[in-house]
């Protein structure tokens, strides 16, 4: 059994991140892009090179009309990425996999991913990572960033 | 002269159009504020925030329109003790606004109003909320008898109160539980609860007792065409059941 992440996002405009960065900067945040996504760690018993269609094959979580799909090589969230946890996401999740699942999948945790970038491009700072976890990306009651 | 009340109408607001008509048929001078008028705010006396899918409830319910300009006349009113109610959404919106159950700096929540369980779905029931603080607590319930039963109908898949152990015993401790989820003779117990709110929670209240954040909706329990069975008078357009609620809030706005 080995740990996997594996990261879906939407390729087509995300109207969420859009209204996202703009709340971000009304925080006054340096925040010039927001990139969304979700992203899936499996405790996966398959075979990895397979894990990819595996997941593509769950249409609950992947619709190929408006979805890609990565898998990551870092277990941590990228510079200037936080991934937010629901701390009681269990039953969601299994509500979210689908009566199906995902074949060889043994266990999974999501976790909505936030990925800020500044004006030239760069990633945020850790700083404003932070306010931005604080301020608007993470409610401390229900959920846990991990940055 | 009658208080002037906003009724704020967000991006995704679907419940103004009932809130706003219960407000004005308990006597209130009630009118719909749009997010593109938004300046006029400082004009009002008091603030309800209806229910719906504000923003769409993009990163969570509430998230985004706590952050919206109007807030910032919402929580400025707040603090300089005008009389401001949510419901559904709009009591998600003022937790994450930090304006209920209040613990904590605003704009930082201390609570949610989160994924109902043990099934994470959307509930439509009817169900009544039992009034569990003294009614004089806040201006906004003070015409309401001692613990009063509002008919109402929980409608929502985000409803159940979340908070930490800490801030569960603050909200007992600070009298800010305002009302608990209850059968129609009273009593409590899990049955009554229709999404697993801690505390049997249905509604919140902040420390000065002037901001009300309610999860079920009275205004879709409150003519008498709503419930026949317990119609008050034959006139079925008259407002009765829920509305309870929404005549104290005005009597409250118009006392000021």
């Amino acid at each position: 059994m080995s740990e996997r992440l594996v990261e879906i996002a939407l390729k087509i405009p995300d109207n969420a991140a859009f209204t996202a960065l703009l709340a971000l900067r009304r925080l006054g945040l340096d925040v010039a892009r927001v990139e969304r996504s979700e992203v899936w760690r499996f405790d996966d018993r398959g075979d990895p090179a397979t894990l990819a269609d595996r997941v593509r094959a769950n249409e609950t979580i992947f619709n190929p009309n408006k979805h890609r799909l990565v898998e990551l090589e870092t277990m941590r969230p990228r510079p200037g990425e936080t991934w937010i946890e629901r701390r009681d996401d269990g039953d969601e999740v299994r509500a979210h996999l689908g009566g199906k699942g995902i074949a060889g999948v043994n266990a999974s945790r999501r976790y909505a991913g936030w990925r800020l970038l500044t004006s030239g491009g760069e990633p945020a700072s850790r700083e404003t990572l932070a306010a931005a976890v604080a301020g608007l990306l993470c409610n401390p009651a229900i959920e846990k960033a991990i940055y | 002269m009658s208080g002037a009340i906003a009724v704020l109408v967000f991006p995704g607001t679907n419940s103004e159009n009932e809130t706003l008509r219960l407000l004005r048929d308990c006597g209130g001078r009630a009118e719909l504020v749009h997010w593109s008028r938004g300046e006029t705010l400082g004009d009002f006396d008091a603030y309800v925030l209806p229910g719906g899918f504000a923003y769409e409830d993009r990163i969570r319910a509430g998230a985004i329109s706590a952050h919206d300009r109007m807030m910032d006349f919402v929580i400025g009113g707040a603090q300089v003790g005008k009389l401001v109610m949510g419901v559904c959404n709009g009591a998600q919106i003022l937790l994450e606004a930090g304006l209920v159950p209040g613990t904590g700096p605003i704009r930082r929540p201390a609570a949610a109003f989160t994924d109902n369980a043990p099934v994470p779905h959307f509930v439509c029931r009817h169900v009544y909320m039992k009034l569990a603080v003294a009614p004089a607590r806040s201006p906004i319930t003070a015409a309401l008898p001692d613990e009063a039963l509002i008919p109402s109908f929980a409608a929502h898949g985000q409803g159940r109160l979340a908070a930490d152990a800490a801030q569960l015993d603050e909200i007992v401790a600070g009298d800010r539980l305002a009302f608990v989820y209850a059968h129609a003779d009273g009593r409590l117990d899990d049955a009554a609860v229709p999404n697993g709110s801690a505390l049997g929670c249905a509604g919140l209240i902040n420390a000065a007792g002037n901001v009300l954040a309610i999860m079920p909706h009275p205004e879709r329990d409150a003519w008498n065409f709503n419930h026949l069975d317990r119609r008050q008078g034959s006139d079925v357009l008259a407002p009765s059941g829920g509305s309870v609620l929404f005549a104290s809030f005005v009597a409250a706005v118009d006392a000021r």
